[in-house]
């Protein structure tokens, strides 16, 4: 029996895994990484960056808010009167808790894996607002270009400080691209201002012994699949049906590993059913294969929100590599 | 080229820096207002069928929306009084316990561009206020409820039959990412849009039939 690690190497070299890659299994993903992102149930704050947030009670997730004059930029024009970089992290005391996690981490079986949110293009509209961010993509270019840079310039150097305190094997990167129909953005548009920005950052992890770019994205992105491929990501978490995975796995397969096929919110709900989420883990497995493909919920981040739905998918999959293999 | 002509092509290009001179030489060139409106509103047609085969992208939508309403801002009080060229009031809102806008935005620009006076609720709308706006708006012929979330896709239909069962004759229509056309069915809704660049088409032979 091959390791999980092994396991994984397997399918995405398209080459002979003995059983299906379990979701997120062959990671341990750092989260006490002191990346200043809060996760506040209930509350309204204000994070590192100035961006209004507020989770209510019941939901199952925070959003930035911009009405009322609570965006930072106002006028991208004039960004940088009001964007500033957030102070990274660099005592070794703040770094501690991700430290112990890391040297505790077993490397033979599972990837040391660190998590890094939001990405580029989250940060422009997280800034302004979803409408103002992508019309100023038209409207304003080269403010855009330079604020773009700008966050990648604090990106590098976020990942300059991670690299060299955890020697991380794996990154799970969330940048949204795309709602569950359509990218965002055209693929020009992509080309021309997320593509640079993405090259750069995973081109430093890459050079500093990140074997794994696992980049989140719960979205229709296949039109941005040969991108993905440029900018080095080696897994694709969080593809939807939407996107044809079998047409992506047959197409793209060689060169980028398809993690996703289980939408969350047809199998994690309040009264979630043993029979949709089997049948649904059967669907994925079946249409998908083992080559290039994982089976996995869309959500970027192994958490469930309804007790135990994490544990029986695993335990479909299990079943689906009983029948399969 | 027609000014007319001119008003469409920088529509649908988005092009808003420039279609308001456009739509002033279109006014003194003699063309009507209503006909240069008509003629922004088939832009945005064009580009909400655009969205909806994959050809355009958000960002095209909201820059051609934009364009129409610098079209349109020229055009009021050429056209105060007239009421001719409203379809009439839309409500809209996210409903209760779902706080997504992004969708519910776009939907908006939307139906306004293609002649709906718009009223939007925002997000996290209960029932009752979907209601209450009905109450307090002239001429609504249509309400708009969107939710993105599976876990609020009851909250959809509350809202959909608290609305019919207080304005039995009001046209609902709903939409978002979970939505389906049998689930509108299911819960009496009397359209649904699988897309912002649908909707518009969608509400309009709604409210027609």
């Amino acid at each position: 029996m091959l390791t999980i690690r092994e396991n994984l190497l397997e399918t995405m070299k398209g080459g002979n895994p003995d059983r299906f890659v379990k979701q997120y299994e062959f990671i341990d993903l750092i989260m006490e990484v002191p990346l200043g992102v809060e996760f506040n149930y209930g509350q309204t704050w204000k994070d590192h960056w100035g961006i209004t947030w507020q989770w209510p009670e019941g939901q199952l997730g925070m959003f930035p808010v911009h009405h009322d004059g609570l965006a930072v930029i106002q006028d991208i024009t004039e960004w940088k009167k009001t964007v500033t970089k957030p102070v990274i992290e660099t005592s070794d005391e703040a770094w501690a808790p991700a430290l112990a996690h890391a040297n505790a981490v077993d490397r033979k079986e599972k990837f040391a894996t660190v998590f890094y949110a939001p990405g580029i293009f989250e940060m422009t509209h997280h800034l302004m607002g979803m409408e103002n961010a992508l019309m100023a993509l038209y409207e304003e270019p080269e403010a855009m270009q330079e604020l773009i840079d700008y966050l990648t310039e604090y990106e590098l150097e976020f990942a300059a400080v991670m690299v060299d305190k955890l020697h991380p094997e794996a990154i799970l990167h969330h940048d949204d691209w795309g709602s569950q129909i359509s990218s965002f953005v055209s693929p020009d548009m992509f080309e021309e201002f997320f593509l640079p920005a993405y090259k750069k950052i995973y081109k430093f992890y890459k050079d500093n012994g990140v074997e794994l770019i696992i980049h989140h994205s719960d979205s229709y992105a296949a039109n941005l699949v040969p991108y993905m491929i440029e900018a080095g990501i080696d897994i694709w978490q969080g593809v939807m049906n939407t996107n044809n995975i079998p047409e992506l796995v047959e197409k793209y397969g060689e060169k980028i590993t398809f993690m996703g096929g289980l939408h969350s919110g047809t199998v994690d709900y309040p009264s979630w059913e043993k029979d949709v989420v089997k049948k649904q883990v059967e669907e994925t497995c079946k249409a998908n294969g083992h080559k290039y493909f994982i089976p996995c919920q869309t959500s970027g981040l192994p958490i469930e929100n309804f007790e135990g739905v994490i544990d029986y998918i695993d335990e479909c999959i299990d079943e689906m590599s009983k029948e399969l293999f | 080229m027609s000014k007319i002509e001119d008003v469409k092509v920088l529509v649908e290009t988005g092009k808003s820096k420039k279609v308001a001179a456009a739509v002033q030489e279109a006014l003194d060139a003699g063309d009507k207002a209503q006909d240069i409106l008509d003629a922004m509103i088939a832009s945005m047609g064009v580009v909400g069928d655009k969205f909806s085969a994959g050809e355009i992208f958000v960002p095209e939508m909201l820059i051609a929306a934009k364009a129409m309403s610098k079209g349109v801002e020229v055009l009021k009080p050429v056209m105060a009084g007239d009421g001719s060229s409203s379809l009439g009031t839309c409500i809209m809102g996210t409903v209760a316990g779902d706080l997504h806008d992004i969708g519910k935005n776009l939907v908006v620009m939307m139906l306004e561009s293609a002649g709906f006076d718009m009223v939007d609720l925002g997000v996290d709308v209960s029932a009752d206020k979907f209601v209450d706006a009905v109450k307090e708006n002239n001429n609504v012929v249509l309400v708009a409820c969107s939710g993105l979330l599976t876990t609020t896709m009851p909250a959809l239909k509350e809202a959909v039959q608290t609305i019919k069962a207080a304005y039995p004759g009001m046209k609902v229509i709903v939409g978002g990412a979970p939505v389906t056309q049998e689930y509108a069915n299911e819960i009496g809704a009397d359209g649904y849009a699988p897309d912002a660049g649908s909707s518009a088409s969608k509400a309009k032979e709604i409210i027609c039939a």
